[in-house]
C-alpha cells in the first residue's frame, strides 16, 4: 500500500521544512519576525483598519509635509523677516515691509502682470495647438499605434528644460534653421530677428508645456464614445456643430486640467524667459531671482514676491476651475 | 578716487621676473602627502584640469570644485552656511571683499604661509583694494575688465572709439549688455565716478546720478537686443550673429577670439572698469591647512596662470604667465596703452550706497 508510505514522506517533508524554518530563524529577518517587541509593535500598528490606514499614510504625509509644504512654509516665514540668511550678530525681526515694497512700487507691477498675461496667452496658444494633435491621436490613430505616438511625443522630455531651450535658440537664431530655410526659399534677404522677443519666448514655453496640455486632452478625448458623434451626425449635425455641441463640452474637464497645469508652470518659468526673452519680456520670476542673487542679496523680499505670485496664480487657477465647472454643469443641464 | 592704470608692459611683460619662478612642472617641492580634501567654490575653468589632477596625485588631497557664476549667489550660499561653512576656498572679486568681510565670512590671508605669494604681479597683490583693515583677504588669480566687443566683419574699429556706438540707430537691435555693469559705465561716460566713492557724503547727488543713468538706459531701451547676465550668453549671441557688438567681460570675448571667431574688443575712450578675481579662505573653513597647500600650489608656476588664461580668457595675475601663451592668446589678453589709460578698478567703499541705488534702477530699466 502506497498511502501510509506517502504520509510518511509528507511527514518527513514537513519535518525538513521545519528544519529549514529553524535555520531561517537564524537570519536577521527571521530573528526580527520572532522578536517579541517587534511582534507587539506590528500587532499594535495593525490592530484596527484605522490604525493600518494611519501607518500607511504616515510616510506620504511626512513626505508631503517636509518636501512639498516645508519649503513653501519656510519661504513664507522668510518673507516675513527683515534679514535672511541671518548674519552673525544680527537680530531678525518680523516685518511686512517686503510685501509693502511690492504694493508700494509700481516698477514691480509691470513684470507681475506681464507674467500673468503671458501665461494666459501662452496657455491659450498651447491649447489651440495641442487640441488637434490630441484629437488626431485619440480618434484617428489605431489603438495599437497610440502608445508609439505618445512615446514619440515624449521624446523631447528625455532631455532637460535648458537643452530644449537651447534647441529653440538653434532654430530661431539669426543663423538658425528657420532663417536659413526662409533664405534658401528666397522669402527673405536678411534674417528675421526672432530671438529675444515675446515670440521666441512664446515658442519656447509652448514647446516646453505642450505635453502637460496634450496628456489630459488625450485622456478626455480617448474616453469619449464615438457613438455620441455618430448619433449627432445621424440627427443631421454638421462637423462643426458636432465638435461644438458634443466633443468640446465633453472634454471640458481635460481642457480645464491641461490649462491649469500649463498656466501654473508658465507663471514659474525662469530659465526659458532668461534665455529666449528680450528687454521687453522681463517676467516676474526674473525679478524674484534678482533679489536672490544678481541684484540685491535680499532673500526676504524675493520670498515675499514669490509668495505673492504663488497666491495670485492659485486664485486665478481657482477662479478658472470654478468657471469651467460652472460651464460643465451648465452644459449637462 | 585712486585711479589705477596698467601699461601693456606691466600687464604682460613680466617675463624677467617670471623666469625665476619654477622651471619644473612639479608644483610641490617636497612630499606633502597630507591627504583629506579641499572644497572650492569657483567659476568654470578657474582650476585647470591638469593642475588639479597633478595636485591630487602629489598631495593626496581631493579637490572638490563647486561651480558658481555670480558673486551675490556665492555670498548667499556662504551666508546661509555660516558660521560653519562647507567650503574652504571661494572666488571673490576684489570689489566685493567688503561685503564678505563685514559679514565675517572671510578669514584674513596669512601670506607668510604662501611661499609662492611673490609670484603674483605686485600690481595686483599690492594694490590699494587688496589690503583692508590691515590684512590681505585673497590671492589675486585672474583679472578682467568691462570691454566693448564687436564682430569685425560687421563693425569697423573706427566705430568703436566711444561707448555711444552701443546706442546708435545704426546698430539698433544688434547690441547687448549687462545692465548692472552698464550702469557704472554710463556713469563714467557721463563724467561721474561710477564707483560712487566721491559721493559717499552726498547721497542726494548719488541718487540723482543713478537716476540720470537709469533714464538714459530706459530711453535707449528700444535699441538693445538683449540684457544678459552670463558670459556664455553673449558668446552664444555673437556666434548666432544675433548681435554685432556688445558690452562684455574680456574673458568670454577673448575665449571667442581664441576660437577663431571674427571678434575684437576695445576699451572706448570714455574708459571702463577692471576687476580682479581672488581665491579666498572661508572664515572657519573645515580644511584650512589643505586650503593653504592648494593656494600655494596653484600660485607655484606661471604655467598654471597661463592655463587659467587659456581656459577662461581672463588675464593672469601671475608674473611671466604671458610667456606661455600663443600669439593669438597674447593678443586677446592685451590692450594698447591708449586703451588702458582710462581703465579704473571697481572699488568697494561705496558699494552699499551704490547698489542700494543701482539695484532698484536695474529693476526699473528691466520693467520699463
Amino acid at each position: 500500500m502506497g498511502y501510509p508510505d506517502m504520509s510518511d514522506e509528507t511527514a518527513q517533508g514537513a519535518r525538513s521544512n521545519q528544519t529549514k524554518d529553524d535555520l531561517s530563524g537564524q537570519t536577521f529577518w527571521g530573528r526580527l519576525a520572532g522578536w517579541t517587541p517587534y511582534r507587539l509593535l506590528i500587532g499594535l500598528a495593525t490592530a484596527s483598519p484605522r490604525r493600518q490606514f494611519l501607518v500607511l499614510a504616515a510616510l506620504p504625509i511626512v513626505w508631503v509635509l517636509t518636501q512639498h509644504l516645508g519649503p513653501m512654509l519656510q519661504m513664507l516665514r522668510v518673507s516675513l523677516t527683515d534679514a535672511y540668511p541671518v548674519a552673525p550678530g544680527v537680530e531678525q525681526h518680523f516685518t511686512l515691509d517686503n510685501y509693502a515694497r511690492f504694493f508700494g512700487d509700481r516698477i514691480f507691477w509691470q513684470p507681475f502682470f506681464r507674467t500673468l498675461i503671458f501665461a494666459g496667452v501662452f496657455t491659450f496658444c498651447t491649447l489651440i495647438l495641442t487640441y488637434p494633435v490630441a484629437y488626431f491621436l485619440a480618434r484617428h490613430v489605431s489603438r495599437k499605434n497610440q502608445m508609439l505616438f505618445l512615446l514619440l511625443l515624449l521624446v523631447p522630455f528625455w532631455v532637460g528644460e535648458i537643452v530644449r531651450t537651447y534647441a529653440i535658440m538653434i532654430l530661431l537664431g539669426n543663423t538658425g534653421a528657420v532663417n536659413q530655410l526662409l533664405k534658401w526659399i528666397g522669402l527673405i534677404d536678411r534674417p528675421i530677428p526672432f530671438m529675444y522677443t515675446s515670440f521666441s519666448m512664446g515658442v519656447g514655453i509652448v514647446y516646453l508645456t505642450a505635453l502637460y496640455m496634450l496628456l489630459p486632452l488625450y485622456s478626455a478625448l480617448e474616453k469619449l464614445p464615438k457613438s455620441l458623434n455618430e448619433a449627432a451626425a445621424d440627427l443631421g449635425a454638421s462637423a462643426w456643430t458636432r465638435f461644438r455641441r458634443v466633443t468640446l463640452p465633453l472634454t471640458i474637464e481635460g481642457i480645464s486640467s491641461g490649462c491649469t497645469l500649463v498656466f501654473l508652470i508658465s507663471t514659474g518659468f525662469y530659465a526659458t524667459p532668461v534665455l529666449l526673452g528680450g528687454p521687453s519680456t522681463t517676467v516676474f520670476a526674473e525679478t524674484i531671482a534678482g533679489f536672490f542673487h544678481v541684484a540685491g542679496d535680499e532673500w526676504p523680499t524675493g520670498s515675499a514676491f514669490a509668495t505673492i505670485m504663488f497666491f495670485a496664480a492659485l486664485v486665478l487657477t481657482g477662479t478658472f476651475q470654478k468657471l469651467m465647472n460652472a460651464l460643465r454643469k451648465g452644459d449637462s443641464k | 578716487m585712486t585711479k589705477q592704470t596698467f601699461s601693456r608692459r606691466r600687464f604682460l611683460g613680466t617675463a624677467a621676473a617670471g623666469a625665476t619662478v619654477l622651471a619644473s612642472p612639479v608644483y610641490l617641492r617636497r612630499a606633502n602627502a597630507s591627504g583629506g580634501e579641499v572644497n572650492i567654490w569657483t567659476y568654470n575653468d578657474f582650476v585647470p584640469k591638469a593642475f588639479k589632477e597633478q595636485f591630487e596625485a602629489e598631495t593626496g588631497i581631493k579637490v572638490n570644485v563647486r561651480l558658481v557664476d555670480d558673486q551675490g549667489k556665492q555670498f548667499n550660499l556662504l551666508a546661509a552656511e555660516a558660521p560653519n561653512p562647507s567650503v574652504d576656498i571661494m572666488t571673490v572679486a576684489g570689489h566685493r571683499f567688503l561685503q564678505f568681510i563685514d559679514s565675517d565670512l572671510l578669514a584674513p590671508l596669512d601670506t607668510d604661509r604662501l611661499s609662492n605669494w611673490g609670484n603674483i604681479n605686485p600690481t595686483f597683490s599690492e594694490s590699494d583694494w587688496s589690503t583692508i583693515n590691515g590684512h590681505k583677504w585673497g590671492a589675486p588669480i585672474l583679472s578682467g575688465m568691462e570691454v566693448l566687443a564687436y564682430n569685425t566683419e560687421l563693425v569697423s574699429p573706427d566705430e568703436v572709439k566711444s561707448w555711444d556706438v552701443l546706442f546708435s540707430e545704426k546698430y539698433k537691435g544688434q547690441t547687448a549688455y549687462v545692465i548692472q555693469d552698464m550702469m557704472s559705465i554710463i556713469m563714467l561716460k557721463m563724467g561721474y565716478d561710477g564707483n560712487m566713492v566721491e559721493y559717499l557724503g552726498d547721497p542726494d547727488k548719488a541718487a540723482a546720478i543713478v537716476d540720470e543713468a537709469k533714464e538714459f538706459l530706459i530711453e535707449k531701451k528700444p535699441l538693445v537686443r538683449k540684457y544678459y547676465d552670463g558670459g556664455a550668453e553673449v558668446q552664444q549671441m555673437f556666434v548666432n550673429q544675433d548681435i554685432a557688438l556688445a558690452h562684455s567681460w574680456n574673458g568670454p570675448a577673448a575665449a571667442l577670439i581664441n576660437d577663431g571667431f571674427p571678434l575684437a574688443m576695445t576699451i572706448p575712450q570714455e574708459g571702463s572698469y577692471g576687476f580682479v578675481y581672488t581665491y579666498n579662505i572661508a572664515n572657519n573653513a573645515p580644511n584650512p591647512d589643505n586650503a593653504y597647500t592648494f593656494l600655494n600650489a596653484i600660485l607655484a608656476s606661471p604655467e598654471i596662470g597661463a592655463a587659467m588664461t587659456k581656459a577662461s580668457g581672463f588675464i593672469s595675475t601671475y608674473k611671466g604667465a604671458a610667456d606661455y601663451l600663443s600669439d593669438l592668446e597674447k593678443q586677446s589678453t592685451s590692450f594698447t596703452d591708449e586703451e588702458l589709460a582710462n581703465l579704473k578698478f571697481f572699488r568697494a567703499e561705496a558699494n552699499e550706497m551704490k547698489y542700494g541705488l543701482v539695484d532698484p534702477a536695474v529693476e526699473a530699466i528691466k520693467a520699463a
